[in-house]
């Protein structure tokens, strides 16, 4: 009965605390406007089909080659006669399904070592911690580029899961090896402090076991900076995913908007003055980084104690 | 700054380069089909020739510690091993005839974008919420979620396609670099200029963006109240107070971001068909040319290493409060 009670109250609280940081998400001009275009290509994404149909591919093309814009193809046509908003529309969807996915892998990589390091200490936190040195100081982008073909090597291109091609998984799972550094140190400075608080100690005393202090009196009170820096994390997975299909590592058969350009730049597009080609996708890249960016930092001013201190 | 300090940045440098060594070494083994099964597809080849082949390149002693150690061996006397694509050419000359391009274009852009970058950077923190602050904040977050290939290849619709200033691609004309002295500097110019403004305006958001936030930091600091309790003109405060100290964290991020230069701007080079490292990146991925991959990965990995420990000691003998 008095568990029940407890828990209810507990609910009511975190629902009050919930509102109170709407409110003040919605005093931020910069965190609503990122926070509309963010829901723009979220639903763009959700169902492209919807709004033009299924993907236009070079069999299925409805235009002729580089087609200016048109009341029929309101963004013309790229080398081959396909849409472009049609391929733009449908790459909203793959850029950022791919953005999400490494972001996930990202975080529970970073949040799970940052956690272990940062409350066991000793050796692991040493060894954990001179690992994600190495990492951030790698240069990133070029250790994807190399690590990229040789795991789809390893995988085969032809390899599927759950509807994603393995070229695109490549492209997940190595933003995630690339990246899961900066969140790791993050969680964990945050977790050094946390431990040495009252009441972590008291549920020491009362024998409670370090798995479940972590996930019950830990984990919540990094919550705040887990989504501050997920929100980060996704405009430079984005980020890095448009570039390595650019670079020609993406898949023809999922156009992502990296993919698109990629295509614009081996049809030479920019020198022929096809502007059409390159402005949907570069744009909608450029604006939902943007809004990554904007809703990122106005999270971080909002929920991570050390930016409000300096405010 | 102590020599303490200074020794242990040394040796973090140097387990960092080791690391990136191994992992340059494990990574390509990792992959299915074993060097000789790539090199010496010939079917008809007999099972003799692939046992001494195999002998003469050492693949049959066991991957470690033997590979690894005349890997290690190899690579500290600078041997490379041979490209794939360019048949017989060790990876370090195919590497060094693309460093010079990669080192031109990079090397000023840094130049022009720090220059300008901080400029905007310092004067926007210091008129916090004026004019310059308001445009130059929300025009270096655009630029800043820019990829360089989102910047180059509109640049290229609109100079080279539309008004015809620049050429499209590459860094001479056909015969270009022949001609006599001034022509073959101009012929260089113009086809530099289009890339250098990709390059540049894509590295300026971000020195700008910390530019400002290092200033606005700096100004509430006390000898800044001091400063102007001394009577100084506002521009005499900025210049000689603010400014130098709030340049601090700028030092740091210059001296790194010179590592990036060899390896910085692979898409920029991509879209202008640059002849420098990025496009040969491309070029050794699209062939999958692993030996000149893993050279360029070895040569950026290192010299963003030693830029890193360079930034480090820097900051160390300008920021008193380091020497530890």
């Amino acid at each position: 009965m008095s568990a029940a009670r407890a828990s209810g109250s507990r609910w009511r609280l975190r629902a009050a605390q919930l509102r109170a940081f709407a409110v003040r998400y919605a005093g931020r001009a910069d965190g609503m406007i990122g926070l509309v275009v963010l829901v723009f290509f979220g639903i763009l994404a959700l169902a492209p089909e919807l709004f033009v149909g299924p993907l236009e591919t070079a069999t299925r093309a409805s235009a002729h080659a580089f087609d200016a814009p048109s009341a029929q193809h309101l963004f013309g046509a790229d080398d081959l006669g396909r849409d472009i908003l049609n391929r733009t529309v449908h790459g909203a969807r793959i850029s950022m399904t791919i953005g999400l996915m490494a972001t996930v892998i990202t975080l529970v990589f970073g949040v799970v070592l940052g956690l272990v390091a940062g409350y066991s200490g000793g050796m692991v936190d040493n060894l954990l911690m001179r690992v994600a040195d190495f990492f951030l100081v790698l240069p990133t982008f070029v250790l994807a580029l190399i690590l990229a073909p040789v795991l789809i090597e390893v995988v085969g291109a032809d390899a599927e899961v759950m509807g994603i091609r393995a070229t695109l998984l490549v492209i997940i799972v190595v933003i995630g090896i690339t990246s899961w550094a900066a969140t790791a140190r993050i969680i964990r400075s945050q977790t050094l402090s946390l431990k040495e608080r009252m009441f972590v100690d008291r549920a020491r005393v009362v024998g409670v076991g370090p798995g479940r202090i972590i996930l019950r009196h830990i984990l919540p009170n990094v919550m705040n900076l887990i989504v501050a820096n997920a929100v980060l994390t996704f405009a430079s997975a984005v980020l890095t995913e448009t570039t390595l299909s650019f670079i020609g590592l993406g898949d023809p058969f999922q156009p992502s908007w990296g993919q698109i350009l990629n295509g614009a730049q081996d049809s030479g597009a920019a020198g022929l003055g096809a502007w059409w080609v390159i402005a949907p996708p570069a744009v909608s890249v450029v604006l939902v980084i943007l809004a990554f960016t904007l809703m990122g930092n106005a999270l971080d001013d909002l929920l991570n104690p050390k930016s409000r201190v300096r405010r | 700054m102590s020599a303490r300090y200074l020794g242990q940045r040394l040796l973090q440098a140097i387990v960092t380069i080791a690391a990136i060594v191994l992992l340059n070494f494990l990574l390509f083994r990792l992959m299915p089909g074993s060097p000789e099964r790539i090199l010496l597809r010939n079917p008809n080849l007999s099972q003799q020739v692939v046992e001494a082949t195999r002998a003469r390149w050492g693949l049959d002693k066991p991957l470690i510690p033997d590979q690894l150690v005349s890997y290690i061996g190899s690579t500290l006397e600078g041997d490379l091993g041979y490209s794939f694509k360019f048949r017989g050419q060790p990876v370090t000359s195919v590497i060094a005839d693309r460093v010079g391009p990669t080192l031109l274009l990079v090397g000023l852009g840094e130049l022009i974008s720090a220059i300008v970058g901080i400029a905007i950077g310092a004067y926007a923190g210091w008129r916090r919420g004026g004019l310059v602050d308001r445009v130059g904040s929300g025009v270096s977050l655009v630029l800043y979620s820019m990829p360089y290939f989102v910047i180059g290849m509109p640049l290229i619709v609109i100079f080279a396609a539309g008004l015809g200033w620049f050429p499209t691609s590459g860094m001479t004309s056909v015969g270009g670099g022949d001609r006599p002295f001034p022509d073959n500097i101009i012929d260089l110019a113009r086809h530099l200029a289009l890339p250098l403004a990709t390059v540049s305006l894509g590295l300026i958001g971000q020195y700008s963006i910390l530019m400002r936030s290092s200033i606005i930091e700096t100004r509430s600091e006390d000898y800044i109240t001091t400063a102007r309790a001394k009577g100084l003109r506002d521009g005499r405060v900025l210049r000689a107070h603010a400014f130098p100290n709030a340049m601090l964290p700028m030092v740091t991020l210059i001296a790194i971001n010179l590592g990036y230069v060899i390896g910085g701007a692979i898409t920029a080079e991509i879209v202008f068909s640059w002849p420098g490292l990025g496009t040969l990146t491309v070029t050794a991925l699209q062939a999958r040319d692993y030996p000149v991959l893993q050279g360029i990965f070895l040569l950026v990995a290192v010299s963003v290493v030693v830029a890193n420990l360079a930034a480090d000691i820097i900051y160390g003998m300008l920021d008193p409060r380091v020497r530890r």
